[in-house]
């Protein structure tokens, strides 16, 4: 059996949250995860993007630099998505609002919308399900609003939940499990999260393939590897040697056919 | 008392769990938030299905039994635990057997509960 490789994609480390990058990554280690994305809120925004930790192991455990767009204006969300599409691997949206959800599911550079509802009712509906699976945006879910609210408010946002669930499997939207953590108090074990996601209806292996392969694919598309060609081409092995044989060849090529009159 | 045959007694599952808190914990303390955090989200009737107990509680590790097919419900409650004695607190379950000796000998033997640094916790 191959192991999988989980991600917690919304967490946010000081100064918005209280601990530091480092502390979130050594918890995280411990719990099981294989990477971390760090998408602070844009409105809280120390001057340029936070601190990560790189320090070269990327293979060991990943630190993906993220960002969390809050914006009520949908034309200036667009603009929001242009300018850091280039500069982070994860580019999710702060839901609300229909016009927010709206602006977040038809733009195709945006990776995650999350928390689409934050009241009954008001959340995604099959419009906007069948725009974010056109554009491949995935449904970020938090666990962390299931933690800390009790009894009338819990229940209102299970039902929800579930709502956007059965929504996003019709129109076969990805969906995105997230602690949405402030602290370290807020992570969970990969199988802790996935135990909270079958209260409200995810099959194990959905909310396991929510927590890594579906993290998993957004991080290839936003950051291709080294063999990396053209969409759906990629050299995998003998990279280097590959593409010079490539070049050797082709210049012959090219002689020969030169010579031909 | 005559005991019930092995064959009757009810299956049951042993979780290694360990405690990640900002202050030390007392086994009773434990047991109180946890019922209450099981009871707040699933509700007194399915709490005692589960048959959730705490076995053993010691220096931030612990052993909480539950029912063989309530694995997933009892590992959803002690996710939604929070806060214990008004300290906040996660408990982590490093894993899952049929029997306590196992739990023990796998999971608990030569660790140490991991623990925050207490000085970065301070705004």
């Amino acid at each position: 059996m191959v192991k999988r490789e989980f991600y917690d994609f919304g967490v946010h480390p000081a100064p918005e949250g209280e601990n530091s990058p480092e502390e979130l990554v050594a918890l995280a280690k411990h719990l099981g995860y294989s990477g971390l994305a760090f998408v602070p809120h844009s409105d809280k925004l120390s001057p340029g993007l936070p601190f990560i930790p790189s320090d070269g192991d990327f293979e060991v455990f990943k630190c993906i630099r993220g960002i969390e767009l809050v914006e009520e204006n949908p034309s200036k969300l667009h603009g929001l998505i242009g300018k850091f599409r280039k500069k982070v691997d994860v580019l999710a949206v702060h839901g609300g609002s229909e016009k927010v959800n709206r602006a977040a599911v038809e733009n195709s550079g945006v990776d995650i919308l999350n928390h689409p509802s934050p009241e009954m009712g008001r959340g995604l509906n099959q419009v906007l399900a069948k725009a974010a699976g056109e554009n491949e945006v995935a449904i970020g879910l938090s666990l962390s609003a299931l933690l800390y609210s009790r009894g009338f408010r819990r229940v209102r946002l299970l039902s929800e939940y579930r709502a956007t669930l059965e929504l996003a499997r019709k129109y076969e939207v990805s969906i995105v499990l997230s602690s949405d953590a402030m602290s370290c108090f807020d992570l969970r074990a990969p199988r802790e999260m996935a135990a909270i996601a079958e209260l409200f209806g995810m099959e194990e292996d959905e909310a396991l393939a929510s927590l890594s392969t579906v993290p998993t694919g957004i991080l290839a598309r936003n950051r291709p590897s080294a063999g990396y060609v053209r969409p759906g081409v990629e050299v995998v092995e003998g990279f280097e040697e590959g593409i010079e044989e490539g070049i050797e060849e082709g210049i012959e090529e090219g002689i020969e056919e030169g010579e031909l009159p | 008392m005559k005991r019930l045959l092995p064959s009757l007694r009810p299956r049951k599952r042993y979780l290694a769990i360990e405690l990640i808190s900002e202050d030390t914990t007392t086994r009773g303390e434990l047991t109180r938030e946890i019922y209450f955090a099981a009871c707040s989200l699933l509700g007194d009737v399915s709490v005692s299905e589960c048959d959730i107990k705490v076995l053993g509680f010691e220096n931030g590790l612990g052993i909480i039994q539950c029912a063989h097919t309530k694995l997933s419900e009892t590992r959803a409650a002690l996710a939604v635990l929070t806060q214990v004695n008004r300290k906040r607190a996660t408990v982590h379950v490093l894993g899952v057997s049929g029997t306590v000796k196992g739990a023990t000998e796998k999971f608990l033997e030569g660790r140490v509960a991991f623990s925050i640094n207490p000085l970065s916790l301070k705004p």
